[in-house]
């Protein structure tokens, strides 16, 4: 019964836990596989879970780990190769301002910007955040404000280079 | 905080190109799933086939057809009823199982509903290993086919009777079928046994010299109908003289006795399984009551 739940529950919601696995490779496979992976290891403990109602938290719980797991076999080059990214193309002048602002989330460490997605895209309590990424509520929201910070850092400096076509 | 900023950033997190084939790589970690699942709660110890396994609880309400089935048992006084408790599967190239555990469910003696389905799924669970075995051993081997399957079916439900009949069906090369049947009293929520029907052992005699005389005179109207009759078999083959004391047998909704043969039990494989249905006169005597039998 509980299997049938939430295997209903997966594939209702298989497109959020996709984005945000997405959100930690920023490519189409590895997202995928991120995906599979969760439902196995989820389905594999589902009995050590007893309530339906928490099945997002879990299971958002069990894909950013599966995620953070696959960074750290990567050895993170895809994050790396994201900084390249914005460090080289940053001096362009020209009115791309959403592809900056979304590059601003993407250089932020996947520490801070998993909390803005959970938190202001998906919708979740602070409780529930904290509650996926293991750590208390205060961590959170003291993560949260920096990483709020640095976007808006982020976002005012791009503007300036923008603004002065810097090279 | 610009919450401008924010809005296009989560519009843009928002469109993330899904690709086409997420849902079926989801469905097909669920389901895959299942089958490691299975193992999980059934414990069976053939590890080895992990990948060929599925297992499905079936309740009456997911499926249609058993539900039907259910329905059109006409269900008098206690809801007594059986289900399919466990489902395992194994479909490979030439091995090919499917056993069905059954449940009794609403009988009121929970000892007596309990043993049974112990026994139901102990049988259930032999066969199934016995099978796992099997299948090891022939791709060792080189290869071979093998089918097994199993079920049940409820052969009378009536005021008083409830008998559920199981089948097992085993092909390697040739094929083998058994059946085994359960009646239960339902009023005195009772399992019945072939001798609680009667007075004393002599049944024993009495059925099978009724049985027979069947079978002699089936072969006589019926040249097609061969059973393993002194007289009629190879000197050194084991002619058929007497039934069991626990026969297999049920009683059927007309409240007549049946004993029940398995494939080879009382002739070649090409008489398959062999009912007889013994004339209430010919066991009036003996009989306990005439309350189950009639």
């Amino acid at each position: 019964m509980l299997e049938k739940q939430f295997a209903d529950h997966i594939i209702k919601n298989k497109e959020r836990y996709y984005r945000l696995a997405y959100s930690y490779v920023k490519n189409v496979d590895d997202a995928l596989d991120i995906v599979q992976e969760s439902i196995y290891k989820a389905m594999s403990s589902l009995d050590s879970l007893r309530n339906p109602a928490y099945f997002r938290t879990w299971f958002y719980r069990i894909v950013v780990h599966t995620a953070l797991d696959f960074l750290r076999q990567r050895n993170k080059t895809v994050l790396v190769e994201e900084e390249v990214l914005i460090n080289s193309n940053s001096g362009t002048c020209d009115t791309y301002q959403d592809i900056d602002l979304k590059r601003a989330l993407d250089s932020l460490p996947a520490k801070y910007r998993t909390i803005i997605i959970l938190r202001y895209f998906e919708d979740l309590k602070i409780d529930d955040v904290a509650e996926i990424l293991d750590e208390n509520v205060n961590t959170i929201k003291t993560r949260l404000y920096t990483a709020l910070r640095k976007l808006r850092i982020e976002m005012v400096d791009n503007n300036e280079i923008g603004r002065i076509c810097h090279e | 905080m610009n919450n401008n900023r924010l809005d296009q950033l989560k519009q843009d997190y928002m469109n993330t190109p899904i690709p086409r084939e997420l849902d079926f790589v989801v469905r097909k970690a669920l389901q895959q799933n299942r089958k490691k699942d299975y193992f999980k709660k059934a414990r069976v110890a053939a590890a080895s086939v992990a990948a060929a396994l599925a297992l499905v609880t079936v309740g009456v309400n997911s499926s249609p057809v058993f539900a039907q089935a259910l329905a059109e048992v006409p269900v008098v006084g206690s809801m007594v009823k059986v289900l399919t408790f466990r489902q395992f599967t194994v479909n490979e190239d030439n091995f090919e199982a499917d056993i069905k555990v059954p449940e009794i469910q609403g009988l009121e003696n929970k000892d007596l509903e309990g043993s049974l389905n112990k026994k139901y799924l102990a049988e259930n669970k032999k066969l199934y290993e016995e099978f796992m075995a099997d299948m090891e051993d022939l791709k060792e081997k080189g290869g071979g086919h093998l089918g097994v399957s199993s079920g049940y079916e409820v052969v009378t439900d009536n005021d008083t009777i409830f008998a559920v009949e199981r089948y097992e069906f085993t092909v390697a090369g040739s094929s083998d079928t058994k059946i085994k049947y359960d009646t239960i009293d339902k009023k005195r929520q009772v399992l019945i046994t072939l001798p609680s029907l009667f007075k004393d052992e002599s049944y024993v005699e009495v059925i099978s010299d009724n049985i027979i005389s069947q079978m002699k005179e089936q072969i006589k109207s019926d040249e097609s109908k061969v059973y393993w009759l002194e007289g009629y078999v190879e000197e050194f083959e084991q002619p058929f003289e007497r039934i069991s004391k626990d026969q297999s047998f049920y009683i059927n909704a007309d409240g007549k006795l049946v004993i029940s043969f398995d494939k080879y039990e009382v002739g070649p494989g090409c008489m398959g399984v062999v009912e007889f249905v013994i004339p209430t006169e010919a066991i009036a005597d003996i009989l306990v009551s005439n309350e189950y039998i009639k």
